[in-house]
């Protein structure tokens, strides 16, 4: 059951929060940033499939484009799912009023493609020094 | 000659003041934001055409999809619709990416299909 403090009108509430519906810019705004994630997610799912496949293999390190390109995949699908859980947060801090949950993708995902980006250099590294 | 500080021309708002007297602007950019993100699923469906026509038509359909879904209304009050619409956009992303993840195991590597 849904208690609606003075008296608001049901039909701008959503039917699973008792909270009020915010500010539609604000409404707009956090399904942008969310799109904007998904755009990155299926851009890091792109570029992991790319390296699986187009990429020449290491010489000596035939695996080693799978290395690469398999947590960039699910880094990816990681991105996505977690974008869609924080849009929902910040709806719902949004409807309460209350102040906006701090998203914590930036690090995710800074933290993973450096260090990505290092097994990728240290890869490169070692099929430069195994080819005789 | 410019108008005196504080004021504005007669009929103009202020730069600054448009986006609050016309929250539709929020809106058009929200469905220039959707248009994007149906171009990059077009843009992975085409890709995956050339080389894998059975993966890549699907996705084409789905940037469609999204791309109708970013024309539909979103008013304020309809959260449960938008709601539906962003978790059919997350469930599709997870399911392009796991459909990448085997295409990335299985099956000869598309530079070796040249």
């Amino acid at each position: 059951m849904t208690d609606q403090p003075g008296g608001k009108n049901p039909a701008t509430t959503s039917t699973d929060d008792d909270g009020t519906e915010p500010d539609a810019r604000y409404t707009f705004a956090n399904e942008r940033t969310f799109l904007a994630w998904s755009r990155t997610s299926l851009a890091l799912i792109v570029g992991g499939l790319a390296i699986a496949q187009l990429l020449p293999p290491f010489p000596g390190i035939p695996w080693g484009r799978h290395v690469i390109g398999t947590p960039l995949i699910l880094l990816g699908c990681a991105v996505s799912v977690i974008s869609y859980l924080e849009w929902k947060a910040s709806q719902r801090a949004l409807r309460h009023g209350e102040p906006l949950p701090r998203s914590r993708l930036p690090q995710i995902l800074a933290i993973a493609i450096t260090v990505i980006g290092l097994i990728a250099a240290g890869l490169a590294l070692l099929s430069a020094v195994g080819v005789p | 000659m410019s108008p005196p500080a504080g004021t504005t021309p007669a009929g103009q708002e202020p730069a600054d003041d448009i986006e609050y007297a016309d929250p539709g602007l929020a809106r058009e950019r929200t469905e220039l934001s959707w248009t994007r993100t149906a171009i990059a699923f077009a843009a992975l469906g085409a890709a995956l055409l050339k080389y894998r026509p059975v993966v890549g038509l699907p996705v084409l359909v789905l940037s469609a999809v999204v791309w109708r879904l970013g024309q539909l209304p979103g008013t304020a009050g309809a959260g449960d619709v938008r709601d539906r619409r962003l978790l059919l956009i997350t469930v599709t992303t997870v399911g392009v990416s796991l459909v990448a993840l085997v295409l990335s195991f299985l099956g000869p590597g598309i530079v070796s299909l040249r």
